[in-house]
């Protein structure tokens, strides 16, 4: 299995996207890197990236659990929309104390540039596809 | 309990203590104590597989051996009783029965044997796989808590007043926004190219200073001023701008 470390793997997205004004790509450099991928065309949708050992982690926020009005019935809704939503996963998350829904791909380590455009288009479509679908579970809607 | 139970008991205790939100250290740290834990028992069963295996070819020898003795013995018999020495064939006889039962026991014990054999080699084949699941747990442990402190490092960097992370609704809203400027630029557009065979004309009959703006001073003065001036002013400027376009070029460059 061929392993594969963030830093190379921004390397050559950078690389990818030399030139495309609908994506920016930027490394996001501490002791734990990541990539934070901004996706014009999608709304500016960010999306952060890491790869860890034989598997490369793809992930976007959907929405902090205090927007959704009734978290319940709003998880129900995610559990039946996930085996429907092609290649991407709806999840839950805690970041710093804040429950927060997100959407994410998994991809092997072994992946190339091509592979990763490719989960990254999926992931933002998604995505939006997923906000459109939940809208009446949050609130101001 | 099993490893996915213990993350997610660790998730949740987590999920309530503000701050320390990432898949922390103590998942990893789970996570490698099972991967050692596992590795020991593997390690254990492989020298215990080894141990059965040796005694199993052991055993297998000694069955070989007894078994050419047996075949022996048992010409030896077939001997004596050809020749009618019944008694000879008698006390043969007696060697052979209690080799027999050990054959038996011996077959008996290697039958068990190898099937010890086959279930704790299954065994090390399930304990290698959840070696190399629990790799991969490490890996997506890991993973996902880089991505989450790079999330966390965005929100707090773009430190919004509600919720502070960048969210899809936002991005919904802005693709909404965006479409809703683009076709309206659409229409202003259609609306332009759809004016704009005119525009063009106009705006060369206004610079030929053809162009009369019938709500302008001039235009209202020159309606008062037409019946003196219809017999030569009109057919003048008409003639000038004609000439100056298309005939008064050749004709200026023609005279001598």
């Amino acid at each position: 299995m061929s392993e594969c470390n963030t830093r190379d793997l921004y390397e050559q997205l950078a690389r990818r996207y030399e030139g495309n004004d609908q994506i920016t790509v930027q490394l996001i450099d501490s002791t734990d890197p990541a990539i934070n991928v901004t996706m014009h065309d999608h709304g500016d949708m960010q999306v952060q990236i890491a790869a860890s050992g034989s598997q490369i982690f793809v992930s976007t926020v959907l929405c902090d659990a205090e927007l959704v009005r009734d978290r319940d019935a709003f998880n129900d809704a995610c559990m039946r929309i996930n085996p429907i939503n092609p290649l991407s996963n709806l999840g839950l998350s805690n970041f710093g104390g804040r429950d927060t829904y997100i959407v994410f791909g998994e991809l092997s380590a072994s992946s190339c540039a091509d592979d990763v455009d490719e989960e990254l288009q999926a992931l933002a479509i998604n995505t939006i596809d997923a906000a459109e679908t939940l809208k009446s579970h949050f609130t101001g809607s | 309990m099993g490893i996915l139970t213990k993350l997610y008991t660790l998730l949740r205790g987590v999920s309530h203590d503000t701050g320390q939100g990432v898949v922390d250290k103590n998942a990893i740290t789970i996570l490698d104590q099972e991967i050692r834990d596992t590795s020991t028992q593997l390690n254990t069963s492989r020298q215990e597989l080894a141990k059965l295996m040796a005694q199993s070819k052991l055993s297998d020898q000694k069955i070989q051996a007894r078994s050419q003795k047996v075949a022996e013995y048992t010409r030896y018999i077939e001997g004596a009783l050809a020749k009618g020495d019944e008694d000879l064939a008698r006390e043969v006889a007696g060697k052979l029965a209690p080799l027999e039962t050990e054959q038996q026991a011996d077959q008996s014990a290697k039958t068990h044997l190898d099937r010890s054999i086959g279930t704790l080699k299954a065994t090390i084949h399930k304990a290698e796989a959840q070696v190399k699941g629990l790799r991969v747990q490490v890996d997506t442990v890991k993973a996902t808590a880089s991505v989450q402190k790079a999330q966390m490092a965005i929100a707090s960097r773009t430190a919004g007043a509600t919720s502070g992370m960048s969210n899809a609704l936002e991005s919904l809203e802005r693709i909404k926004q965006r479409q809703l400027e683009t076709s309206a630029r659409l229409e202003a557009s259609e609306e332009l190219d759809a004016s704009s065979g005119d525009g063009d004309l106009n705006r060369k009959l206004a610079a030929a200073g053809l162009l009369e703006d019938s709500s302008s001073a001039d235009a209202v003065l020159a309606r008062f001023r037409k019946p003196a001036q219809l017999s030569h002013d009109v057919p003048t400027i008409i003639g000038t701008v004609v000439q100056d376009d298309q005939v008064g070029v050749p004709r200026t460059t023609d005279t001598p």
